[in-house]
C-alpha cells in the first residue's frame, strides 16, 4: 500500500516539475550586446542584485564587452583586477576587427583567471551567473566567457558541534561545497580520488559531487549512487538529508541506510575502508554509503585509541542502545507481569516505591518518557540563552516534583534518566530508538516478556533483511563474516587490521576478505 | 515485484507472531504490583473441628519505606510493616480465596519465605495439604517449611522481632543458620516433596518454636512416619541425625578435657548409611561418618601440641560424635519407629528382591536392627596459637 503511494508520489512530482524545465530548451547567445542586454534584463528582471557592464575598448572604442555577474557573489576585485584591468590594458592600443581573434585573445591571454569555461547557450551562461561566475559576453559573438572569481563564502572551517571526539582533527565540513572536497584532498592525497560534480534541484540547481577513491570503492555500488542521484526529481536540494530520503534502500525503515558526518577524518576513513561520499552544497553534512548497522557504534576515537578501549566502549555502546531501547519495557513487564522473578527484597522496594502512584506502571513510563523527549525536544529548538532555565525546570519537574507528589515513583525517574542517557551514548539511532522505546513498551504491556521478544524478533528479521546499497545491513555478524568481525564488537589494533571490510570489496574474493590495505596500487 | 515481496515479508511477519506464543508460556495477566499482598509468611494449622486455618503474614511496602527512610521516627509509633491475617476453609484453597473477604487485594505467593506448619495439622498429616503447593504455579518451591512446636502457627507468624522488619525473613535467617550450628534441618518446599516421595524413607522437617514476646528458636527436627507427625529430635540428636545422612556443614561439638572443655569446630563432614546383610537378610545397619575438624577453643587444662595429643582428642571427637548418632538411631528406632536416615533407599536400591517383600513392614525391620556406627575424625588445625597463655595450675 505505502509502495503504491510513494510510487505516485515520484511520478506526481515528475509531473509538477515538467512545468518550468528550461534547462532542456536551447537558446543561442544573440549576437549583439544590446541583444544580450536586453535578453539578462529580461530575464533578472526584479532581482536587484544583478549588475552587468559594458566596457568599451580599443582605439575607436570598437571592442565592446559586457560583463554580467550576481553582487555580492563574485570577488569584486578579482573581477577588476583579474577581468577587467587586463582588458582595458590589453586593447587600449590595439584596434582589431576580427571578433573571434578578441574572443581567443581574451581567452588565452588577456584574463589572468584561470577558471575560463565557455559558453555558448544563453541558459548556460544564466546558470553559471547564478553560481557566482563572472559572465563576459562580446559584441559580435554567439558565445560568452564563464570567469569563476567567486567570492569565498560562509564560515570558516570549524570543530563541528554535532560529532567531538577526544582524540583526531578537529575540523568538520562548512557549508562549502568546494572548501569540503579540499578538506578531504588534504587528506587523500591521491589522483584516485574521484569527484564526480552534478547538479540536482530543478529550482536551486544544487552542485552535488559523488566521492570515492577507485580501485578501492566497489563500481557496482558507485554506479548505483549515480544512477540513483540521477533518478531524483524533486524542486530543491536543501540539504544532504534530502538526498538522503530519495535514495535509501528501504524508505519506510526506521534505522538509517545513510550515514551522513560532518567529520573530515571520519569521512577519510570511511572512503578509504571503500565508502563513497555525497557532498552537497550549502551544507556539512556528508552522506556516506553504504551504511552498515555497525557504523552507528563505531567512532574515530576507536581507530586512535588503545584496542582495549576500543572495544571495550563498543560494548558499552551495544550495551547502551540495548538498555536504551529494553528498559522501560523491562520494567514494565516485571512489575505487572512477571512478579516471580524478582526477589523478595526488590519486591519490596519496587512496590514501596510504586505506592500511592495512581497510574499503572505503563502510563507512568509513557508519561515520563514523553516529558522527556519534550524537554529534549524543546532544548533543541530554544535559544540557546534559554537553555539553562530549561533545564532547571526539567530537572526539578521531572526529577524532584512529580516524585514528590507522587504522580511518578522514584524508580521511574531513575528508569527514565538511565534510558535516556544510554540513548545519547549512539547518536546515529537516537530517533529509531525513541520509537521503538514506545513500541516495546506498549508490547510489554500487553503481554510482558512475551511481547518484548516478539517486537525484538520483528525488528531482528527486518534488521537482517535491510540492505544498504546492496550490502547487508547487519554485515558482519548477518551474514558472518569472521574476517570482518576485527572491526564490530570488538575492535584489532590497526596493525592487525590488514585487510578492508570484506563485506565493501569490489570483487568477490573466496576467501571472504576484503583487499589488502598495504597492496593498493596508485595509478593515475 | 514490490508486492510480492511485500506479501512475502507480512507471511514472515504472521507466522512469527503466531509460533512464538505457542512456544512461550509465562503470566499472561497484567497485574500492577499496588494491586496485590505480598506474603512473606504462610501458617497452616487445622482446627478442632477439622477445618484448615491459614494465616498469612503480608508486608506493606509503604510501611517498610516509612521505616527504612526514617520518615515515621518522632511521631511515636512506627506502623507495623506487616499484617497477620488467619481464615478457615475446608481446605487450602478454599481458605486462600475466602480470606479475599478480610483483605483487600489478592495474594501473591511467590514471595512467600516460610510455610510453617503447626502440630495439630502434622499430626493429622501433611501429605493432603501439601497438594495444593506442588500444584499452584505461583508457589516458591524454595520456601522453606518448618514445623512449629508448642505454638500455633498463627502465634509464630505474629512475632514482633527488632531484628528484621519483616518477622518471615528472621525466621527464615535462623533456619537458614543452621548451615553454621548443625541444630536444626532446613528443610525447603522441594526437599519436603522429595522426602515424601523417596521410596524407604520417611520426611523429615526442620522445628520451631516460641522463645520469647520476640523470639523464635529453630531448633530440632520433626519427625513423621506416614506423613504424620510421631515425634521430635533435640538439638543434639538433630546433629546426629544430620552427621548420619550427610546433611552437615558445620558444628562445634564439645569434648570433656581436664577440668573444662574443647569445642571443636566441624569444617567438613560426609556420611552414609547403609544396611549389611547376610544370607540376603539385613543384619545390620551402618552409618559411615568421615569429617575433619578444627580445635577452635580449649577450655580446660592439658596441651595439645604433639601428635599424641591430636589422635587421643581424634578419638574422643570420633567417640562423641558416635554418641550423638546412637541417641538419634535409638530414638527413632524405639520410640518413633520411623526410618528418617533412609535405610530403606539403600534396600530398595541394592537388594531390590528382598525390598518387595519387606516393604511393608520395613519401619519394624528398622526398629530391630543393630547397629555399626563408623566415625572417622580427622584434626586438621589448632588455630594460631601453639601455647596459648598458661593457665595456672
Amino acid at each position: 500500500m505505502l509502495e503504491r503511494i510513494r510510487k505516485r508520489s515520484r511520478t506526481g512530482n515528475q509531473n509538477s516539475n515538467e512545468d518550468n524545465t528550461h534547462a532542456d530548451s536551447c537558446e543561442q547567445i544573440p549576437k549583439t550586446i544590446e541583444a544580450v542586454e536586453a535578453r539578462l534584463s529580461e530575464i533578472f528582471s526584479g532581482c536587484s542584485d544583478f549588475m552587468h557592464r559594458e566596457i568599451s575598448c580599443g582605439e575607436k572604442r570598437s571592442i565592446r564587452i559586457l560583463v554580467a555577474y550576481i553582487n555580492g557573489f563574485v570577488d569584486k576585485r578579482v573581477l577588476n583586477q583579474d577581468v577587467i584591468r587586463p582588458i582595458l590594458d590589453f586593447f587600449s592600443n590595439t584596434e582589431l576587427h576580427e571578433g573571434s581573434r578578441i574572443f581567443e585573445q581574451l581567452k588565452e591571454c588577456v584574463v589572468i583567471n584561470n577558471d575560463i569555461k565557455e559558453a555558448d547557450d544563453m541558459w548556460q551562461a544564466v546558470d553559471g551567473i547564478l553560481s557566482g561566475e563572472a559572465l563576459l559576453f562580446i559584441d559580435g559573438e554567439n558565445k560568452a566567457l564563464v570567469i569563476g572569481v567567486k567570492a569565498p563564502q560562509g564560515r570558516q572551517v570549524d570543530e563541528p558541534d554535532t560529532e567531538t571526539s577526544i582524540r583526531g582533527a578537529r575540523e568538520g565540513f562548512i557549508e562549502n561545497l568546494l572548501t569540503n572536497t579540499t578538506l578531504i584532498r588534504k587528506r587523500i592525497k591521491n589522483p584516485n580520488l574521484k569527484l564526480e560534480m552534478m547538479q540536482l534541484g530543478k529550482q536551486t540547481k544544487t552542485d552535488v559531487c559523488i566521492c570515492y577513491i577507485k580501485g578501492i570503492a566497489n563500481e557496482k555500488i558507485v554506479r548505483e549512487v549515480r544512477e540513483r542521484l540521477k533518478k531524483i526529481k524533486t524542486d530543491a536540494i536543501l540539504d544532504t538529508g534530502i538526498i538522503e530520503q530519495f535514495i535509501s534502500d528501504s524508505r519506510l525503515s526506521l534505522f538509517p541506510t545513510v550515514g551522513n558526518s560532518e567529520k573530515c577524518d571520519k569521512l577519510a576513513g570511511k572512503l578509504l575502508e571503500g565508502r563513497v561520499a555525497i557532498f552537497c552544497d550549502g551544507t556539512p553534512y556528508v552522506l556516506t554509503v553504504p551504511y552498515l548497522f555497525i557504523e552507528s557504534i563505531q567512532t574515530t576515537d576507536d581507530y586512535y585509541d588503545h584496542a582495549y578501549f576500543a572495544t571495550f566502549m563498543r560494548l558499552l555502546r551495544l550495551m547502551a542502545l540495548l538498555v536504551s531501547n529494553l528498559l522501560p519495557a523491562m520494567y514494565v513487564a516485571l512489575v505487572s507481569f512477571h512478579h516471580t522473578v524478582i526477589p523478595f527484597k526488590l519486591m519490596i522496594t519496587l512496590a514501596a516505591s510504586r505506592q500511592g502512584i495512581p497510574f499503572s506502571p505503563f502510563t507512568e513510563a509513557i508519561l515520563m518518557i514523553i516529558a522527556f523527549e519534550l524537554l529534549r525536544e524543546a532544548g533543541v529548538r530554544m535559544p540557546r540563552p534559554i537553555g539553562q532555565a530549561l533545564s532547571i525546570v526539567g530537572a526539578i519537574v521531572l526529577g524532584e516534583a512529580s516524585v514528590a507528589a507522587g504522580i511518578a515513583s522514584n524508580l521511574m525517574v531513575i528508569i527514565v534518566a538511565i534510558t535516556a542517557i544510554c540513548s545519547f551514548v549512539v547518536p546515529p539511532l537516537i530517533r529509531a530508538t525513541m520509537l521503538l522505546r514506545f513500541a516495546f513498551l506498549i508490547a510489554a504491556n500487553l503481554l510482558g516478556f512475551l511481547g518484548i521478544s516478539i517486537v525484538a524478533v520483528a525488528i531482528f528479521i527486518h534488521l537482517c533483511r535491510l540492505r544498504s546499497f546492496g550490502v547487508p545491513y547487519m554485515a558482519p555478524v548477518s551474514p558472518l563474516s569472521v574476517s570482518d568481525l576485527k572491526d564490530s564488537f570488538l575492535v584489532l589494533p590497526i596493525w592487525a587490521m590488514v585487510t578492508r571490510p570484506g563485506t565493501l570489496r569490489q570483487e568477490k574474493a573466496k576467501d571472504g576478505k576484503g583487499t589488502k590495505r598495504q597492496e593498493v596500487k596508485i595509478k593515475p | 515485484m514490490m508486492c510480492g515481496k511485500s506479501k512475502r515479508r507480512t507471511g514472515v511477519f504472521l507466522a512469527v507472531f503466531l509460533i512464538l506464543p505457542l512456544l512461550v508460556t509465562g503470566c499472561w495477566n497484567n497485574r500492577d504490583l499496588t494491586e496485590i499482598n505480598l506474603v512473606a509468611g504462610l501458617g497452616l494449622d487445622r482446627t478442632d473441628d477439622g477445618k484448615i486455618l491459614l494465616t498469612v503474614q503480608v508486608v506493606e511496602p509503604a510501611a517498610i519505606q516509612s521505616v527504612s527512610s526514617g520518615k515515621g521516627k518522632g511521631g511515636g509509633t512506627q506502623p507495623m510493616p506487616v499484617f497477620v491475617e488467619s481464615f478457615e476453609g475446608e481446605t487450602v484453597f478454599e481458605a486462600i480465596r475466602g480470606m479475599l473477604s478480610l483483605i483487600d487485594k489478592k495474594l501473591f505467593f511467590s514471595t512467600a519465605q516460610v510455610l510453617i506448619l503447626g502440630e495439630n495439622l502434622s499430626k493429622d498429616g501433611i501429605v493432603e495439604v501439601l497438594d495444593f503447593f506442588q500444584r499452584d504455579h505461583e508457589i516458591d518451591y524454595t520456601m522453606d517449611v518448618l514445623t512449629a512446636k508448642g505454638a500455633t502457627p498463627k502465634e509464630i507468624l505474629e512475632i514482633e522481632t527488632d531484628m528484621e522488619s519483616i518477622p518471615a525473613l528472621y525466621i527464615k535467617g535462623t533456619a537458614e543458620n543452621t548451615i553454621s550450628r548443625g541444630t536444626v534441618k532446613r528443610t525447603r518446599l522441594i526437599d519436603l516433596i522429595k522426602d515424601m516421595d523417596c521410596i524407604g524413607k520417611q520426611p523429615t522437617i526442620g522445628q520451631i518454636s516460641k522463645a520469647g514476646e520476640k523470639e523464635v528458636r529453630t531448633e530440632g527436627v520433626a519427625v513423621f512416619k506416614e506423613g504424620k507427625l510421631v515425634g521430635w529430635l533435640d538439638s543434639r540428636e538433630t546433629r546426629g541425625f544430620l552427621f548420619a545422612i550427610g546433611k552437615m556443614k558445620s558444628a562445634i561439638v564439645n569434648i570433656p578435657a581436664e577440668k573444662g572443655k574443647i569445642s571443636m569446630e566441624i569444617i567438613r563432614s560426609k556420611g552414609n548409611v547403609k544396611v549389611a546383610f547376610e544370607n540376603s537378610k539385613p543384619v545390620a545397619l551402618i552409618v559411615k561418618v568421615e569429617l575433619e575438624a578444627n580445635v577452635g577453643g580449649h577450655e580446660g587444662r592439658g596441651r595439645l601440641d604433639s601428635p599424641e595429643d591430636l589422635h587421643i582428642l581424634e578419638k574422643k571427637l570420633e567417640e562423641e560424635i558416635k554418641n550423638e548418632i546412637m541417641l538419634a538411631l535409638h530414638k527413632t528406632q524405639m520410640e518413633y519407629s520411623s526410618d528418617i536416615f533412609g535405610f530403606g533407599t539403600y534396600v530398595h536400591r541394592h537388594h531390590p528382591r528382598y525390598w518387595k517383600n519387606a516393604e511393608k513392614n520395613w519401619n519394624d525391620i528398622f526398629s530391630k536392627l543393630p547397629v555399626d556406627i563408623r566415625v572417622d575424625a580427622r584434626i586438621m588445625r589448632t588455630g594460631i596459637v601453639k601455647s596459648p597463655v598458661k593457665k595456672e595450675e
